[in-house]
């Protein structure tokens, strides 16, 4: 097996063992319903007593086949309104960035971590899309309605 | 704080030790560790800890082992070889003496410590270190290394010890793996330590295997214990050294003696944590007949107990220790014992499927349910790579494995059914998660037996439901749903569990969930009706049922719990299923009418429910018909806006009696009322979030071919839809000017015309494009969010494209001028990055299909709005800059005929922008861009580099200036001062003239060949010198 399927097979294990409240990851099924590993379905809650709170937001994970040596791509989907996330929704996060701060030892729930972090601590040093980013800079109480109304409309369950 | 001095006698230094283990304030404490490690520092702290060592008090001797590993760490490298294996013999010595003389473990402890430390610095002078303390604990005082006699075998010397001074060995040995396996072993300053360390295995074997069956002197000094620690500790240091026999191949020698610790009361739950943690981690190290031996432990009655214990018993109390050793050993050996159908191996499989039937609820009382769960995802999974990877072989295994599967299944079915409510009350929110994700795992694996199984399995839950249904055994009949939800994924698309499923969903199902609460349990109607949502493709191919699954799922949109996921269920059924549900539209009208006139629905919901109706109204084939339901549904939302509008002008007319004002308030609580114009604000954006959901819902799901060249379909202004149109048009207007502060209005209304662009086809929300070009023109820059307005016009840009030809350039010919008196009116270029993004882009998409549009402007505008994108390029905001350097390489690259007056007038703004573009491209590659930047920036200037013959001088004379000649750039005089003064580029002192002239030759070299992109990058990180951080 390649290194990329022995360390996905891993993270399953790990996450499976340990995973973070309100948070799900599960690989995605090929048509066969055998398992892909290396596209991973995942399911990232708001943080507790931030104006994410309440929410779930759906994020793709895809490995590439040098993975670990390469990061996977992050994608919410539908695409999320927030400051470091692309209009496609791939999040622009430096532990996602090969060149900045990507190793290979950071693992699925480090990742997904990462991301939720992010939701609440936006970096406004790279933003990736233009509509939160300059809310966000300019009218932070719009901003907040804004994200509560993403929040309703994207409650866990 | 003042310093302490330096104490002058032994007997200081032993007030101050006592006083630092003395309660005492933390000022004084840390004074005193400050007056003792600069003691323990200096050149007497050798001699310091030599005094103390021997003291009659533990805590005195304990700070003198310190001292040593201190001054071990610090001082090492000034011992002479005699002077260091001197000061072995006394550390051992100590060790003895410490043992001897009844010092307190912890001295003993950290007097092994120090020996570690000692190893770490001197193993070349101590490679035997194992068996020299061996030795030296034998004959009960420290020797030299000479002194150890070679005859002298580590199991001879183990068995000649008691249990006291084993332990300390063990100790010993423990905290040697320990401190060298931290440190890396790939280096090459550590490999003689790991290689001498190793080396030391087979005596640590030998001390092992004393210490599993050690002498019957002292029996209340349980030294097994320490065994195992230290065992495990070798182990793990094996592992992360594998493969190396040298080591492994002593201490699996160690493997039954540590099993046989299992039996023992008091080491059980080391020695199961130990095989757990080895079987998991570091499987091969057991051998075949581990694996026997630990099969055979399963099979006793040791174990029956244990097992039993784990099914019955307290979990909180006894601990599921047995339980994960089984575990493990299954995950470890998945494969044989699914491939094996001899008996122990399906007795084992029996009760690790047992192990999901434990007593209690999950996961506060059973707590190992989700671990047995995990090992039965995985036996499921690889069941399914081994059947699709030797279908013949699996012939034999899997009529054993699937029983198993089945009664596993079964188990987990009784395990996802709720507690009672009084139950579940008492239960905190962690246990109430944990509970939640063990369904959710269940589910999952579920899934994988579905892959296995197939049909079988949604019959098997069929089968189940039914008969809950009729027992009406709620929380039986919730599961079965809950299963067959799970399913959902994997069949909902495809008719063959048809037949199954049309058992669940049937009268009885439907007539049931409409009962109130008072009947059945709120769970059980969420999940049935989740279970319809899941199934809404089943719906769609048997059409008779949906009409009854509606009406159930209306019924509960009031509901304050179930609204929320009854109204997502309806907009997923109707919007799928629209074209069959055509002739309930009316129907539905009433529903919401009438759910509208008794209760204020929860505003998303009611968004989801208006969205269905109008995707169902969509499907509608005759268009008068169509159009009628439309108004219909429209007049309910106009009637609010007008009521916000009057609202809004006369604030008097609040009634909070009438349900119609409270659809403004957040929670109709009439106490804390907000004044009226912000109530008529929510009103108002109440029901344009309806209306953007009824243009979303109008959306024609299929796709239909355009002809580009074809005369624009736009209906005319007085047939029904065109008056419709102007109806919808005339209501937006008058909401934003009645409420023109708001920016979630704009925003809105944006909405609402990005659901018109994407369809090909005439509806009530796809506006004519003069219509919607009209309602731009007349924004203002202090309109607000202007940014997504613009951002709106950009993608009406690109709905102009993809439909008929014959009017695009007049409505860019109209928006253009707009576009760019938005940007003229930004204080500066960054102020808002949204309409500088958006402005430059609108800019670019008419320059890519229209440059005649763009060049046949005013000369001012164009002027403006190419120095403009020049500011943005010398600017810091990722973003628009990012766009600006797109803008410009697309406008380099405009492929116009020689002859045409379009390229004489592109030549001559060339002459004139060329050098302006090449010295701001210079400034950010001469260190301004930020490193990620410089990838997009590089393409103007391969586009530059080939197609401009000028390119050469603008370049070399942006590299070249402001060389005592001041900067001088486009639009930044007096601007930021990165560059510090002279010089075109923030980094212009660290490259000479020679450095730049080689940057410019390779640049021209490469004519616009990929590689540009790193010389560039090269000549970056020369320009930002060592200053240079990523996040710039």
């Amino acid at each position: 097996m390649s290194l990329c399927q022995n360390r996905l097979q891993e993270e399953r294990k790990q996450w499976r063992k340990d995973h973070p409240f309100g948070f799900y990851a599960r690989p995605q099924k090929n048509a066969q319903g055998v398992l892909d590993l290396k596209i991973w379905e995942c399911g990232i809650p708001g943080k507790e007593k931030t104006i994410w709170d309440g929410g779930l937001f759906k994020l793709v994970v895809t490995f590439p086949d040098e993975y670990p040596t390469k990061p996977p791509k992050c994608k919410f989907t539908p695409p999320l309104f927030h400051p470091n996330v692309y209009p496609s929704g791939t999040v622009c996060l430096s532990i996602l960035n090969e060149e900045e701060a990507w190793k290979p030892a950071i693992t699925i729930k480090q990742i997904l971590l990462g991301v939720q972090d992010l939701l609440n601590d936006p970096n406004p040093e790279s933003p990736a899309q233009a509509e939160a980013y300059n809310m966000f800079k300019r009218d932070r109480a719009q901003y907040e309605r804004r994200i509560k109304q993403i929040v309703r409309e994207n409650a866990a369950p | 704080m003042e310093q302490l001095p330096l104490p002058t006698s032994l007997a200081e230094v032993e007030e101050l030790i006592r006083a630092l283990y003395q309660p005492n304030p933390p000022e004084t404490i840390s004074r005193i560790q400050e007056v003792l490690h600069r003691l323990q520092r200096s050149p007497e702290g050798w001699q310091l800890a030599q005094s103390l060592i021997a003291h009659r008090e533990d805590n005195i001797r304990f700070y003198a082992a310190l001292t040593l590993i201190i001054k071990l760490n610090r001082d090492s490298a000034g011992l002479s070889e005699d002077d260091a294996k001197g000061l072995l013999g006394n550390i051992i010595g100590w060790t003895v003496q410490s043992l001897a003389d009844g010092a307190g473990a912890f001295v003993t402890r950290k007097l092994c410590s120090a020996l570690v430390t000692y190893f770490m610095h001197f193993s070349h002078l101590w490679p035997s270190c194992v068996r020299h303390v061996l030795y030296c604990l034998d004959i009960g005082r420290g020797t030299s290394v000479e002194g150890l006699d070679d005859a002298l075998g580590a199991d001879l010397l183990a068995s000649r010890l008691d249990r006291p001074k084993l332990r300390v060995a063990t100790w010993f040995a423990t905290s040697f793996v320990e401190e060298v396996g931290k440190t890396d072993m790939s280096a090459a300053k550590y490999f003689d330590i790991h290689n001498r360390l190793v080396r030391n295995g087979p005596d640590v074997a030998c001390l092992l295997a004393r210490g599993f069956s050690p002498p019957s002197d002292n029996p209340e000094i349980k030294i097994e214990g320490e065994a195992l620690a230290c065992f495990q500790a070798w182990i793990l240091y094996a592992q992360r050294a594998s493969p190396n026999l040298e080591l492994v191949t002593p201490l699996r020698q160690l493997v039954s003696p540590a099993m046989n610790c299992l039996a023992d009361r008091d080491l059980f739950h080391a020695a199961a944590e130990l095989f757990a943690d080895v079987l998991s981690n570091y499987s091969t190290f057991f051998t075949d007949e581990h694996y026997e031996d630990l099969a055979s432990l399963f099979e006793s009655p040791w174990a029956t107990q244990h097992y039993r214990r784990i099914l019955h018993g307290n979990h909180d109390e006894d601990g599921i220790a047995f339980g994960l050793l089984m575990l493990a050993y299954g995950d470890a050996r998945v494969q044989d014992l699914m491939h094996s159908t001899d008996g122990r191996a399906q007795r084992l499989l029996e009760s690790l499927g047992g192990l999901l039937a434990a007593n209690g609820y999950l996961v506060g009382e059973d707590a190992i349910f989700v671990p047995a769960l995990e090992f039965w995802s995985t036996f499921a999974e690889t069941m399914v790579d081994e059947t699709y990877s030797d279908e013949a072989a699996a012939q034999t295994w899997r009529p054993y494995a699937d029983q198993h599967l089945r009664t596993v299944v079964m188990n987990c079915w009784r395990k996802v059914q709720w507690p009672p409510a009084d139950v579940f009350a008492e239960w905190d929110s962690t246990e109430r998660v944990a509970f939640g994700d063990a369904r959710k795992d269940v589910s999952d694996m579920l899934q994988s037996v579905f892959t296995l199984e197939g049909r079988s399995l949604v019959s098997f839950f069929a089968d189940l439901f039914l008969r809950a249904q009729a027992a009406q055994s709620w929380p039986e009949l919730e599961a079965s749903a809950f299963c067959l939800g799970a399913l959902s994924d994997c069949i909902s698309d495809d008719a063959t569990c048809d037949q199954e499923l049309s058992k669940v969903f049937a009268p009885p199902f439907f007539h049931l969930l409409a009962q109130g609460e008072s009947r059945i349990p709120l769970r059980l109607r969420q999940t049935g009706l989740a279970l319809i949502e899941r199934y809404c493709e089943y719906f769609e191919r048997n059409a008779q049922h949906l009409p009854d699954a509606l009406n159930l799922l209306f019924a509960a949109v009031g509901d304050s719990v179930l609204g929320g996921p009854s109204a997502r269920s309806i907009s997923t059924l109707c919007s799928s299923c629209r074209s069959i549900l055509t002739g309930e539209a009316g129907a539905f009208i009433r529903h919401y009418q009438s759910l509208r006139a008794t209760q204020v629905l929860d505003s998303l919901a009611e968004e989801r429910v208006v969205l269905s109706i109008a995707s169902i109204i969509q499907a509608i084939r005759d268009e008068g018909q169509r159009l009628d339901m439309f108004e219909e549904l429209y007049t309910f939302l106009k009637k609010d806006f007008d009521l916000a509008v009057q609202l809004k002008a006369q604030p008097g007319l609040l009634n909070l009696s009438d349900p119609d004002f409270l659809r403004g308030l957040e929670r109709p609580n009439a106490q804390s009322a907000p004044p009226a114009d912000e109530i008529a604000l929510q009103i108002a954006l109440r029901s344009m979030r309806c209306l953007a959901s009824m243009a979303k819902g109008m959306q024609d799901v299929k796709e239909h071919v355009v002809d580009l060249d074809s005369e624009p379909p736009s209906p005319h202004a007085d047939s029904r839809l065109g008056r419709l149109q102007e109806n919808i048009m005339h209501l937006l207007v008058e909401v934003q000017r009645a409420f023109s502060t708001s920016g979630e209005a704009v925003e809105i209304i944006c909405n609402i015309f990005r659901a018109g662009f994407s369809e090909t086809e005439p509806g009530p929300f796809v506006f004519p494009p003069e219509v919607v070009t009209s309602y731009f023109v007349q924004q203002r820059f202090e309109t607000p969010r202007v940014g997504t307005l613009l951002s709106t016009a950009c993608s009406f840009v690109g709905s102009l494209y993809r439909g008929p030809k014959v009017h695009v350039p007049a409505q860019l010919a109209r928006l253009l001028p707009w576009v760019i008196s938005i940007l003229q009116a930004l204080p500066e270029p960054e102020a808002d990055t949204e309409i500088s993004l958006n402005g430059i882009g609108f800019v670019d998409r008419v320059m890519s299909k229209h440059p005649e549009v763009l060049f046949h402007h005013n000369p001012h505008l164009l002027e403006f709005f190419f120095l403009f994108s020049i500011k943005v390029l010398d600017g810091s905001e990722p973003l628009p800059k990012g766009a600006a350097a797109e803008f410009w390489t697309n406008f380099l690259s405009l492929n116009t005929p020689p002859q045409s007056p379009l390229h004489a007038t592109l030549a001559q703004a060339m002459t004139h922008l060329g050098p302006l573009l090449a010295r701001s491209l210079v400034y950010n590659m001469g260190g301004h861009a930020a490193r990620s930047e410089l990838d997009k920036l590089s393409e103007p200037l391969k586009k530059l580099v080939v197609l401009r013959p000028e390119a050469a001088r603008w370049l070399e004379d942006a590299l070249l200036l402001g060389d005592g000649s001041g900067r001088g750039r486009a639009g930044t005089e007096g601007a930021d001062g990165d560059g510090g003064g002279g010089g075109g580029f923030p980094g212009w002192e660290r490259v000479g003239r020679a450095e730049r002239g080689v940057f410019l030759r390779r640049v021209l070299g490469l004519r616009g060949a990929r590689a540009t992109n790193q010389v560039v990058r090269e000549f970056w990180l020369a320009c930002r010198g060592s200053s240079f951080a990523y996040a710039s």
